[in-house]
């Protein structure tokens, strides 16, 4: 593609529509208040003031990328290979007990560095094993690894909370939760800044997950799998391992993701603690349309959308709830906005006149799954 | 014909049902149908009989509605129509029964049938009861009408399918390709039904590529070629000419004054060891069939093997096999004096199989990819595509730019999408690329189809210089002229059998086409 093209409309559409998708659901967010006798433009206001302007906020924000930007390179990986990691919560929550677990048990007998790599593994480990067996089902029996990653949530749920209320309950405590890693060996802070070195994690993991995809020859074959599954057996590739390893990678970076939420910031695992970074990991890989570096920015957007929803209540007599509904908005404006834009492509296609002759209805219209959702990365 | 004609002329020969006059139909630049003319009458089983390609389906469906004819005029009962929808067909009276079921398999039969019909929103399944109990009892299907339809046979659902149509009210019942799903026993069945419907004055129209069955069943024959009608038997002439004399005059007018042998290739005598064998293998379909039974051949270095054969009698199993695509369930797979049964692709791929796929679109490339990772694709973990677990992009786009020039592949350049290709193009990618992995064996299903005619030509003469070069070929075809062309053995594949081999100097067209149609039943009879 040479550079006029690249810089034409058209290859910047695929942004575009994210940014059109966000824009329509502020705007249909906007009508819901104005019709629930709120102050929408004073809402907004006290989202954007609160999420980036305000100094505090601001540091709030980048703490809240860390997580998402972990979450959403693993879940990256499992989509771009066509796997519906629906699990991403309860692997979070097993990685975050474990890690907890690990950094308390550790802490003040090993240094610091050594601690917070044992206690990373642990997290890894634990995202890891409660991807196993989806991952062993969708494999071995073909089954629908949606269905079997959602359910492994519910059990994670009443597994970590009964290990936080019997083996790993800190004895000192009536709360059932893990011992508290003290304040003193936590992640420490990036110099200057109240915002600790997990966020540096998480960019580092998104980045290593753009290399994965962009020079490697297993993100070539997760490509493939995911773009063409038949396509990958006719290319005589281990499809099902290649999937499978898919979900156990996007398990573990969910678990890394938990354990730097307790290193950096809890502390402890508390039973039934869970931020629910899955559903938003969703909404933001899809708007980023499956490209890794693009999981950046919209990791900070979707992190600046939580941290000022969480003054909504408060400042604008806004519920937080608004800020899930905005991305469910996002989510389904993004779907019609790619809707148009396919249209788009049949309708400037038919303008400029087709390349070659096609004589294969098939040839026209051999678009499917993941197709169209994606920019080219 | 006016109405005011006496009726002492025989009923069947009374008036046309259906009269398609001059119909064309053109697909870029294959002309799928060419003027071509098609009579129904009313209590008559008419088989549409053809090759792959030779325009049936197209015809039908134009018939259905599914396709808009570019010219020509179909008239009902006398008035002219235009059918611009399966649904318009319906509410004429015409409905259509294709290879793929549209039933759904976890409602009963009766939800089935009345699904679609004008009852409102609301279901009311106790007012058509009592008429379907009538016709399913009439159909052999002692089941009770609210089985899920899950539960039945193929067979069964087949009829499920006939009963839905006929209880629109439908006088010309059309059937694609059905007897490819039946067992033998199941087949007579759907025989009994057929003839029952034509007692009832139903207008029945059967394409098949099947000629056994055709003479079974049906009362017409019209015989399409290229396109064109190329001959139409009715009953009286089938009746005068007997059996063998109809088959005779059908597969004359099907294969007749094809070139035995067209010496535009050199011939090959002398050819050169075993390659690659297959020993009394068996295996399934994608639906759990037999697709292969205790097939065995063997491919030489230095020939190219020709498979000849009607569309779904298992060719494309064969080809998976070769290629360790599809797993066997009995026999063995003998590559180069070693046993690869069911290794897999990627061992058979490194050991020297290549394998060209009819199926583009939906496995031989990747959609969303570019040209030159689709170039790459099945190499992409060898040198020089990657080193260790990184990919060198640079030998994937040079790996690219040289078989773009090589196989002149028409394309903008190397980085675009492989989906704005034309068919032909992707094609030859798709050959560039298996060749490129230098193979010892090549195996290719349907290597021309739906390609013009330069760039088949291309592609069969890059074959046979493959072969020249003491490489094995094994090409699988349905389309008779190219494996005539440049094959040095042909087979004939039957129901999942080669039924008989031929070397270049003994081919034998006409015995060619008729055990592509009727297997060793023909040939058998026909020695008798």
């Amino acid at each position: 593609m040479n550079e006029r093209a690249r810089l034409s409309g058209i290859s910047l559409l695929p942004i575009a529509s994210s940014v059109m998708a966000i824009v329509m659901a502020f705007v249909i967010g906007g009508i819901f208040l104005e019709a629930n006798g709120k102050d929408a433009l004073h809402a907004y206001r006290i989202l954007f003031e609160r999420g980036l302007i305000n100094g505090d906020g601001l540091t709030e924000t980048f703490k809240k990328m860390a997580p998402m930007l972990i979450v959403s390179a693993g879940l990256l990986i499992a989509l771009r290979a066509s796997v519906w990691n629906i699990g991403i919560d309860g692997q979070f929550m097993v990685g975050a007990l474990l890690a907890g677990v690990a950094g308390a048990h550790l802490s003040g007998s090993v240094p610091n560095p050594l601690m917070w790599s044992i206690a990373a593994i642990a997290g890894i480990a634990g995202g890891l094993l409660w991807a196993v067996v989806p991952a062993l089902l969708m494999v071995k029996f073909k089954l629908n690894e949606i269905i079997t990653t959602l359910l492994m949530n519910y059990v994670a749920v009443y597994v970590t909370a009964w290990l936080a209320k019997g083996p790993f309950k800190d004895p000192d405590r009536v709360a059932p939760q893990t011992p508290k890693i003290p304040l003193e060996d936590r992640l420490p802070f990036i110099p200057g800044t109240e915002v600790h070195i997990g966020l540096i994690v998480g960019l580092i993991s998104v980045v290593v997950v753009a290399i994965l995809f962009r020079s490697t020859v297993y993100g070539f074959c997760l490509d493939v799998v995911g773009r063409n599954r038949r396509a990958a057996i006719h290319a005589g590739f281990p499809v099902g391992r290649l999937a499978g390893s898919a979900l156990l990678l996007s398990g573990a970076f969910a678990g890394l993701a938990g354990a730097n939420d307790v290193l950096g910031i809890q502390g402890l695992f508390k039973a039934n603690w869970n931020p629910g970074y899955g559903f938003t990991a969703f909404a933001l890989v899809y708007l980023a349309r499956l490209n890794s570096l693009l999981i950046i920015p919209f990791a900070f957007f979707f992190s600046f959308l939580l941290v000022g929803g969480d003054s909504m209540p408060r400042r604008a007599d806004v519920p937080t709830y608004f800020v899930e509904m905005l991305e469910g908005l996002m989510l389904i404006c993004f779907a019609v906005a790619v809707y148009l834009e396919r249209r788009w492509h049949v309708i400037s296609e038919r303008l400029r006149g087709r390349p070659d002759d096609r004589v294969e209805p098939e040839t026209s219209s051999g678009v499917e799954s993941l197709e169209g959702l994606e920019a080219s990365s | 014909m006016t109405d005011g004609m006496p009726t002492t002329q025989p009923a069947p020969e009374a008036r046309p049902i259906v009269a398609m006059r001059d119909i064309d139909k053109r697909f870029g630049p294959v002309q799928a149908n060419d003027r071509v003319d098609l009579t129904l009458y009313p209590g008559e089983i008419h088989a549409v009989l053809g090759e792959n390609g030779a325009g049936k389906t197209t015809l039908m469906n134009i018939l259905s509605g599914m396709y808009q004819p570019d010219s020509g005029s179909i008239a009902l009962d006398g008035t002219p129509v235009t059918i611009g929808s399966p649904s318009e067909a319906l509410a004429l009276g015409i409905g259509t029964v294709y290879q793929h079921f549209t039933l759904v398999p976890n409602l009963s039969v009766i939800e089935n049938v009345m699904l679609g019909t004008k009852t409102g929103f609301v279901l009311n399944l106790s007012r058509g009861e009592q008429q379907l109990n009538e016709l399913l009892a009439g159909f052999e299907l002692n089941t009770d009408p609210t089985t899920e339809v899950r539960h039945l046979s193929i067979g069964q659902r087949q009829r499920v399918e006939i009963i839905k149509v006929l209880f629109r009210g439908t006088r010309v019942l059309l059937l694609d390709e059905p007897t490819s799903v039946l067992t033998p026993s199941e087949v007579d069945g759907l025989f009994r039904i057929l003839h029952r419907l034509r007692e009832e004055g139903v207008s029945v129209v059967i394409i098949t590529h099947k000629l056994e069955e055709a003479l079974d069943v049906s009362d017409r024959v019209t015989i399409l070629r290229g396109g064109k009608n190329v001959g139409e038997l009715g009953p009286a002439e089938i009746v005068a000419a007997g059996r063998a004399g109809a088959r005779q005059q059908i597969v004359e007018t099907m294969f007749g004054g094809m070139p035995a042998a067209v010496e535009t290739f050199q011939q090959h005598v002398a050819t050169g060891e075993t390659l690659l064998e297959l020993q009394r293998v068996s295996a399934m379909g994608d639906r759990g069939e037999m697709a292969i039974r205790d097939l065995s051949l063997q491919l030489r270095a230095g020939e190219i093997y020709g498979i000849a054969g009607v569309d779904g009698n298992g060719q494309k199993e064969l080809g998976e096999i070769i290629a360790g695509q599809r797993k066997t369930t009995s026999g063995q797979l003998i590559f180069d004096g070693q046993d690869f049964t069911n290794k897999g692709v990627a061992t058979l791929s490194r050991a020297g199989v290549g394998y060209i796929t009819d199926d583009r679109m939906g496995e031989g490339v990747v959609p969303g990819m570019s040209v030159a990772q689709n170039a790459a694709l099945k190499t992409i973990n060898r040198a020089p595509f990657s080193k260790g677990f990184f990919l060198n992009r640079k030998a994937i786009e040079e790996n690219a730019n040289a078989l773009i020039e090589q196989f002149s592949v028409k394309t903008p350049s190397a980085d675009t999408r492989i989906t704005l290709l034309s068919g032909g193009n992707i094609q030859k990618l798709m050959l560039a690329r298996e060749l490129a992995m230098n193979p010892r064996v090549i195996v290719c299903n349907k290597p021309t189809y739906g390609l013009d005619l330069k760039t088949a030509q291309f592609v069969v003469k890059t074959l046979r210089e493959e072969a020249d070069s003491g490489k094995a070929v094994l090409l699988i075809s349905s389309e008779l002229d190219e494996i005539l062309e440049i094959s040095d053995r042909i087979g004939v594949i039957y129901n999942g059998e080669i039924v008989e081999t031929f070397d270049r100097t003994q081919i034998d067209v006409e015995t060619i086409g008729r055990l592509m149609l009727s297997g060793r039943a023909a040939a058998q009879e026909s020695a008798a």
